[in-house]
């Protein structure tokens, strides 16, 4: 292992390797948000995995690169401390923390218990044929909001001590 | 000026409307409810009367600011609204019942009879007096919105505390009481002998109530043994404890938690009305604006104290009941009746004098005959009134000469003539001589005190002897009060104002009550008392007759005695203050046991402070897990718990293979010769639980364990080069400290493992779980009652525990703020 800094003493191995995995981790973090209600997987677990795959670009391109580069967030932010980008981490999160209790708040409005969760089957779909709907998936949506905002947030704000 | 003048009537109207509204049904109700005595209260006119106070308390601050200081006038509505409710169920007796935690068996359960409704009117009743006192006294003070608010509530918890018949209820308006009479008695913040008097009442009252709620924990074991459900309802209803009176005393017995019981409860009633050694408490709180003092002393707060021995005398009155509360009552009348003599502040003496007769309607109480019960209840009525007029007295003394210093009074009678009359009616009252009222109720203490001594003999003549002895030194100190208004006009008193009416009015209008009491005792014992004793009796009340002695009989001579020589003494009144004031310092007085221990825990909290919190993150880490450890290993060694038999190895060679790697990987941590080095085998350890997790058929727990696995290891190497080099130079105690610090954890940490995994319910949850996690094979289109879900653990997470989940995700989000604000944001703030 090398010194923290990897700005300037990356490899090439690692930095096209990052390049051809980092999409790779995405997608599997959000196919196991999808599958999460019928097999392993869910919000927690894709959350995390996403925010491993942004800790790697962090670790092999430097703190500023998803801020500055790929998402062209430069400046510093007038509202949240740390990196500009933690303002949209911030937003990740608080998204994700209401959307699962607006769902929650949902089953109220519908007369059942807060976060009463339920299930609808559309049937006769092109290529799907029968697909289930559950509503858990948007508390589920929640959650992986949730973490990676936190995650990142945390990551960013102590990535840049 | 016209304005003003406008705001002023609509004031008027305003604060006069409530009074007339809530006046018009309680007058018409009281007028029609006397002739149906022993009927059942009115569920909503007691909740009204307990929750008007409280409204009313949220209420005055915004008032405040429309109405000013004329909220005074508000707050006495409400006071009086409250008077007229409980005035309206007159001769009503029975219990409301309102359910407050139904998995306990907790409710709010109301109860009213005769003593309840006494203390509840005197509560009420003396509150309306001191809110209109208080409009006068208090102007220009500050804080008034937060001292009519406070007030208002202080007065509902101690009607909380007569009205409640549930023991956890009667506990919460019991600590309430204490709670707003902290701030009462703190009501001068910027004093610090203000904030120094409402800590100790607070220190000593509510360390006293939680004395009181184990002795009613274990009444309620008790009651679990004795009837065939525990209860928590200490009277009214036919399940009550002190329904079943004999049935529990003769379980306490059989559990030998009698004893202890009645100490327990004892120490509560103590604290709360101040009884010797814990009475500290009271002069100090003098320090409250006079208007609290006067209420605190008379009507709430300390008559709490003895509300509570006259409610559960019946249930466990016997010898050693009188033998305690005797005792208790005699020793802290004598006592404290010496101290007042002591005092040189007109309200220290009249405080002390609180003491000393609280110490008498304990000691009444105490005897176990009939006539100390109606001694008890008597004097209640009696003291309420006399020592409200008194300490309204003095807040007039006060208000209008400038000082409350006893020498630097005297001949107040040439400037105040009508409250040298209202003092001279309630001060004879204190003295005990006839025909004014305390002298009816301290007769009946004799009377009880000999019929003590008499049917017992021996050391119980002690009783009837203290008894006298602690009247003397009363008589004493209520003639030294009538003084300041009798004698010469000392040269340094300045000029005395005329108090305005409104300051006068209150103690007046007590003060005729009390010669009312005085001249017709019977009228009163018929109207209120007579009930009231009732409630304090076990089994059946004989009638009551109180009047002026017509024939000597041992009690008159008593009286004569006390009376003979009050005045015989008094000459030397000025040496007996001397002699008490030099002798109440050091190892003889209460307070310096409470100071010296109150400074010593201040001291030993100081000298751990630097031990614990060093700003060190291993030394929060050290002391957090190592008190974690202990007391989880505590708990399991007296809760007596034993490890699950060992069923002997069954695990496959991977499962081997990756447990040992996993080992290794543990042991190299301790090793590790860089941080580098140490967060890489730290991972090793990770990823084999992971694998081990899918060895085990939990793909679940793998990926998460992979996942975060992963994050900790970048995580760490983000901030690797920030961490002190604390690797390798560290000594070998600390190694040694170190190692046993984690073998200790691991140790708790397997064992509790162990033991949770074998605790197995009959109700399974899982069954539940997998029945309900899956999609059914027939169902519709939609479906509510099942998952739906063909992983259980997410539908777990999502759906059946969702609330959980929810929690948890506040708290990453909450985690994730924290970072933001001490790291991020750490610059900004008041520091920089």
């Amino acid at each position: 292992m090398s010194t923290p800094d990897r700005d300037t003493d990356t490899t090439v191995i690692a930095e096209t390797v990052t390049r051809v995995v980092f999409p790779l981790i995405l997608l599997t973090a959000i196919a196991l948000l999808f599958r999460g209600h019928n097999l392993p997987g869910g919000g927690f677990i894709a959350g995390v995995l996403t925010a491993a795959a942004f800790a790697l670009l962090y670790v092999i391109y430097g703190l500023d690169f998803v801020g500055d580069d790929l998402l062209d967030r430069s400046g510093t932010s007038t509202t949240a401390a740390g990196p500009a980008i933690v303002a949209d981490y911030r937003l990740a999160f608080a998204t994700g923390l209401a959307l699962a209790i607006v769902g929650g708040l949902a089953a109220i409005a519908l007369g059942q218990p807060f976060l009463t969760q339920a299930v609808v089957f559309l049937e006769h779909l092109p290529l799907y044929e029968e697909l289930e709907v559950a509503s858990a998936f948007v508390f589920d949506l929640g959650v992986y909001l949730v973490v990676v905002g936190a995650l990142l947030t945390i990551l960013a704000v102590v990535g840049a001590e | 000026m016209g304005t003003i003048k406008s705001r002023r009537w609509l004031i008027r109207t305003v604060s006069l409307a409530p009074l007339a509204v809530w006046l018009a049904p309680t007058i018409a109700e009281l007028g029609g409810s006397v002739a149906q005595a022993g009927s059942e209260p009115t569920a909503a006119v007691l909740i009204a009367a307990l929750g008007l106070p409280f409204l009313g308390a949220l209420v005055v601050p915004l008032l405040y600011r429309v109405l000013g200081e004329r909220v005074a006038y508000v707050a006495a509505a409400v006071a009086f609204a409250c008077f007229g409710l409980v005035a309206s169920q007159y001769g009503a007796q029975g219990v409301v019942t309102i359910p407050w935690i139904p998995t306990l068996d907790v409710s709010l359960v109301l109860y009213l009879d005769g003593l309840s409704l006494l203390i509840a009117l005197l509560a009420s009743g003396i509150g309306v007096l001191i809110f209109i006192y208080s409009a006068s006294y208090m102007h220009d003070e500050p804080g008034q919105a937060r001292y009519y608010a406070t007030l208002l509530a202080f007065m509902g918890s101690m009607l909380g505390v007569t009205l409640a018949s549930d023991l956890i209820s009667l506990f919460v308006f019991w600590e309430l009481t204490s709670i707003t009479s902290f701030g009462l008695i703190g009501h001068y913040r910027e004093d610090a002998s203000s904030l120094y008097a409402a800590r100790k009442s607070m220190l000593i009252t509510v360390s006293g109530g939680l004395f009181m709620l184990v002795g009613f924990l274990l009444l309620r074991f008790v009651s679990g043994e004795a009837l065939t459900n525990a209860t928590y309802t200490l009277v009214g209803t036919p399940d009550s404890l002190i329904a079943n009176a004999d049935a529990i005393r003769a379980a306490l017995r059989d559990t030998g938690l009698f004893v202890p019981v009645l100490g327990l409860i004892a120490i509560g009633a103590a604290a709360k009305s101040a009884q010797v050694p814990l009475h500290l408490w009271l002069p100090n709180a003098m320090e409250a604006p006079t208007p609290v003092s006067a209420f605190l002393h008379s009507a709430t707060m300390v008559k709490a104290g003895v509300y509570l021995i006259g409610r559960v005398r019946p249930l466990l009155v016997g010898d050693e009941w009188m033998l305690l509360f005797g005792t208790l009552g005699l020793v802290t009348m004598t006592v404290t009746a010496l101290l007042a003599i002591g005092a040189s502040d007109i309200k220290e003496l009249l405080a002390y004098s609180t003491a000393s007769h609280l110490g008498l309607i304990t000691a009444g109480f105490g005897f176990a005959n009939q006539l100390g019960a109606e001694t008890g209840i008597f004097h209640i009525l009696n003291h309420a009134l006399f020592k409200a007029t008194l300490f309204l007295v003095a807040g007039i003394v006060a208000h209008e000469a400038g000082t409350r210093a006893i020498d630097e009074l005297g001949g107040l009678r040439h400037d105040l003539p009508i409250t040298a009359v209202i003092t001279a009616i309630a001060a004879l009252g204190m003295a005990g001589i006839p025909p004014f009222n305390g002298f009816y109720s301290k007769e009946l203490l004799f009377e009880a005190a000999y019929e003590v001594a008499h049917t017992d003999g021996g050391l119980f003549w002690l009783f009837p002897i203290v008894a006298v002895v602690g009247s003397v030194f009363t008589f004493l100190y209520s003639i030294r009060f009538l003084w300041l208004f009798v004698g010469e006009k000392p040269a340094g008193l300045g000029e005395v104002h005329s108090p305005p009416a409104l300051l006068v009015a209150p103690p007046a209008i007590l003060a005729a009550l009390a010669a009312v009491v005085g001249i017709d005792p019977q009228l009163a014992v018929d109207t209120i008392v007579q009930s009231a004793f009732g409630s304090a009796v076990a089994g059946e009340a004989h009638t009551m007759s109180v009047h002026l002695p017509t024939e000597l009989k041992p009690a008159v001579a008593m009286s004569a005695i006390t009376i003979a020589v009050g005045i015989a003494v008094s000459p030397f009144y000025d040496r007996i203050r001397d002699v008490v004031r030099r002798a109440s310092h050091g190892p003889l007085s209460a307070n310096w046991y409470y100071d010296g221990a109150v400074s010593g825990l201040e001291r030993a909290s100081a000298a751990s402070l630097p031990r614990i919190q060093t700003g060190y993150f291993r030394t929060y880490a050290i002391w957090t897990l190592a008190t974690t450890s202990l007391l989880a290993l505590g708990g399991y060694l007296a809760a007596g718990v034993s490890l699950p038999a060992f069923t002997g190895l069954s695990i496959a060679l991977p499962v081997v293979i990756v447990l040992a790697v996993a080992v290794v990987g543990a042991a190299a941590v301790g090793i590790a010769p860089s941080h580098v080095a140490g967060v890489l085998t730290l991972s090793i350890l990770g990823f084999m639980i992971a694998l081990f997790y899918v060895l085990s058929n939990a793909p679940d727990l793998a990926l998460t364990q992979l996942a975060v696995e992963t994050l900790v290891l970048v995580l760490f190497l983000l901030v690797l080069d920030k961490l002190p080099a604390f690797y390798g130079d560290a000594p070998l105690s600390r190694t040694i400290r170190d190692g046993v610090l984690a073998t200790g954890v691991g140790a708790t940490v397997a064992t509790t493992v162990l033991v949770a995994t074998a605790a197995s319910p009959n109700d399974v949850i899982a069954e539940f779980l997998i029945e309900r996690a899956p999609v059914p094979s027939e169902h519709g289109p939609l479906l509510t009652d099942f998952g739906g879900g063909g992983n259980i653990v997410n539908v777990i997470l999502v759906d059946f525990r969702a609330f959980d989940t929810m929690g948890e995700i506040s708290v990453v989000a909450m985690a994730a703020l924290s970072v933001l604000t001490l790291i991020a944001m750490r610059g900004r703030g008041e520091s920089s």
